[in-house]
């Protein structure tokens, strides 16, 4: 299939590659052109703009940073008139506006799906990425040949937004789920236990979660390079209380870890890995 | 002096006829123009115009877009207000809109104050708002005149955007401590006590406060029917967790109540008094 890719940074870079790879005829674009080479090396045609990048393609994938970058160059992919194209983008943003851009890309003949992804670099290089799509079955069917090169898990959520939404209900488990670990592991040090015990006798039972064996396993090597970084995982994590602000929705225990993220962009923490909260716990019981 | 008021809800009609009584001529602009009632008002039809007739300007409008629109949009203020006038922002908004729409004036010579003011409708009507200013300090003294005909307690906060920052954090703290005097009152029923007793006799105490005073009798009355709508302060939840996100302060107990006005506006209870907040707890 011919493929415009948009985007080609740490998650998209390997996205795109593993394209080439699963044998599709790849176009790509990146407001760095530099970032592009690696990509070109590989095989991929380059593009002068996100529109170029759309035209005379059948599906067009964009994996850029936050809302306003995706709506711009989709913009730009709308504006080479390519009627009958499917556009991707599995950037994580809002679910509203990702029903949004869906709407725009209608008006010009574009059908949209949002697929936003679970499972980070190290998937993304794998080829093992969650994939949570929203758009209709018929652009899905169209994008699934390109999803299932780079991804195991493929579902289709739902109508457009529902993948965003699935994202977000991924970013409050995963969220909480690393708070958890840590204050469970704070909890066992504070007490004088070992949480290296502690993790090993609470993988066998229904705390098990890969959350508690990889995450947990890195808090307790003290390895707190990313990853996922924690300002990211604040972003997301704002997307889903803005949501739930604007839906009227009670969401007390993410409110709560949204906080302690919050917390970390605002000591310094942003740029390591979310598990580091770990040490902003630390710090608040007197135990760094 | 010839004074400009956009925004005559409940807040801003009483404020306007203050202003008129104190012997100021009046001009108003509405989206809506049958808001405009009976005003003793030159009527203007589009802000622009509003802005090329007065010395200074009041706005009391509901979101930051609307501010914005006003302010900065077609036909808006910055079209006709002449360099050396001043525009007064008594809405509530993000702190950051006050300072951006205070920049774009400044590019014209257009002064502007973020002028919040905290009192509810009450505080309007008797002239006793709190109002908190940011802006230039000799651009307040200018118009304090016009303050003194709106509130008693007039603070020079600190440059644009700070009098935004002290109205959030008015917000933070009332709706805090409404959610305290509700969880109060929930517990002492709950324990088989008379509400109306205990907050009679926490009134002598430490914990004695405006919002026990006045929300805990709402409370202990179950009179729910507005006093502030809950919908405004649900509003001004999104601007203090969106100002405290930018900062990188952590606001752990603003977001739980946060949750809790969420929890209120979903069971349609937006337009009743904050006190609900009560009843969001007997749901739970």
């Amino acid at each position: 299939m011919k493929i415009g890719f948009i985007g080609l940074g740490i998650m998209g870079r390997p996205i795109a590659l593993n394209l080439i790879k699963g044998g599709h005829q790849v176009t790509v674009w990146a407001r760095r052109a530099e970032s592009m080479q690696p990509l070109l090396d590989a095989g991929a045609k380059g593009a002068a703009s996100p529109a170029e990048a759309a035209r005379g393609n059948e599906l067009v994938i964009s994996m850029v940073a936050d809302a306003p970058d995706v709506a711009e160059v989709m913009r730009g992919v709308a504006s080479a008139g390519e009627s009958g194209l499917v556009a991707v983008d599995m950037s994580t943003i809002a679910p509203a506006a990702a029903r949004r851009i869906g709407e725009d890309l209608a008006a010009a003949g574009i059908d949209f799906i949002d697929a936003p992804v679970s499972g980070g670099e190290v998937g993304a290089i794998a080829g093992t990425l969650s994939i949570m799509a929203g758009g209709s079955d018929a652009a899905f069917a169209k994008a699934k040949p390109a999803f299932e090169c780079m991804g195991k898990n493929i579902v289709h959520v739902g109508a457009s937004g529902a993948g965003q939404v699935a994202k977000a209900a991924n970013q409050i488990v995963t969220g909480m789920g690393v708070l958890a670990v840590a204050e469970a592991f704070a909890f066992a040090a504070k007490n004088g236990v070992d949480s290296a015990k502690v993790r090993e006798a609470l993988l066998g039972g229904f705390a098990y979660s890969k959350i508690l064996e990889n995450h947990g396993q890195r808090m307790l090597d003290r390895n707190f390079k990313p990853g996922f970084k924690s300002w990211m995982h604040e972003k997301d994590l704002n997307i889903v209380m803005q949501t739930a602000h604007e839906l009227g929705l009670c969401l007390p225990g993410s409110a709560a870890t949204a906080q302690m993220f919050n917390a970390m962009v605002g000591s310094g923490l942003g740029e390591e890995d979310s598990i580091a909260v770990l040490k902003l716990l630390e710090s608040l019981s007197g135990q760094a | 002096m010839r004074v400009g008021f956009i925004g005559l809800g409940v807040m801003g009609r009483p404020m306007a006829l203050h202003l008129q009584r104190a012997g100021h001529e009046l001009a108003v602009w509405a989206r809506r123009p049958e808001s405009i009632g009976d005003l003793p008002a030159r009527v203007c039809a589009t802000p622009a115009e509003l802005g090329r007739c007065c010395e200074v300007v009041f706005t009391v409008i509901t979101s930051s877009a609307d501010v914005e629109a006003v302010a900065l949009g077609r036909e808006g203020l910055c079209e006709g207000m002449a360099a050396g006038s001043v525009l007064i922002d008594c809405s509530t908004i993000a702190p950051d809109t006050a300072r951006q729409v205070g920049t774009r004036l400044a590019e014209k010579g257009i002064h502007m104050l973020d002028a919040p003011v905290s009192g509810g409708a009450q505080g309007a009507i008797d002239a006793t708002l709190a109002i908190m200013v940011g802006g230039e300090a000799e651009v307040l003294e200018r118009v304090r005149p016009l303050l003194n005909c709106l509130g008693k307690r007039i603070v020079h906060v600190g440059p644009n955007g700070a009098g935004q920052v002290a109205k959030a954090c008015n917000q933070m703290i009332m709706v805090a401590a409404i959610e305290a005097a509700a969880e109060a009152m929930r517990l002492v029923t709950a324990s088989g006590v008379d509400c109306a007793k205990v907050r009679q006799a926490l009134a002598g105490g430490s914990a004695a406060s405006r919002v026990l005073d006045v929300m805990g009798e709402r409370m202990v009355r179950r009179d729910f029917s507005a006093g502030i709508e809950a919908r405004l302060h649900h509003k001004d939840f999104g601007l203090v967790l969106e100002a405290a996100r930018q900062s990188g302060v952590p606001v752990p107990l603003a977001a739980v109540v946060d949750q809790q006005l969420n929890a209120l506006m979903a069971q349609g209870w937006g337009r009743d008094d904050t006190s609900s907040l009560l009843r969001v707890l007997e749901k739970l």
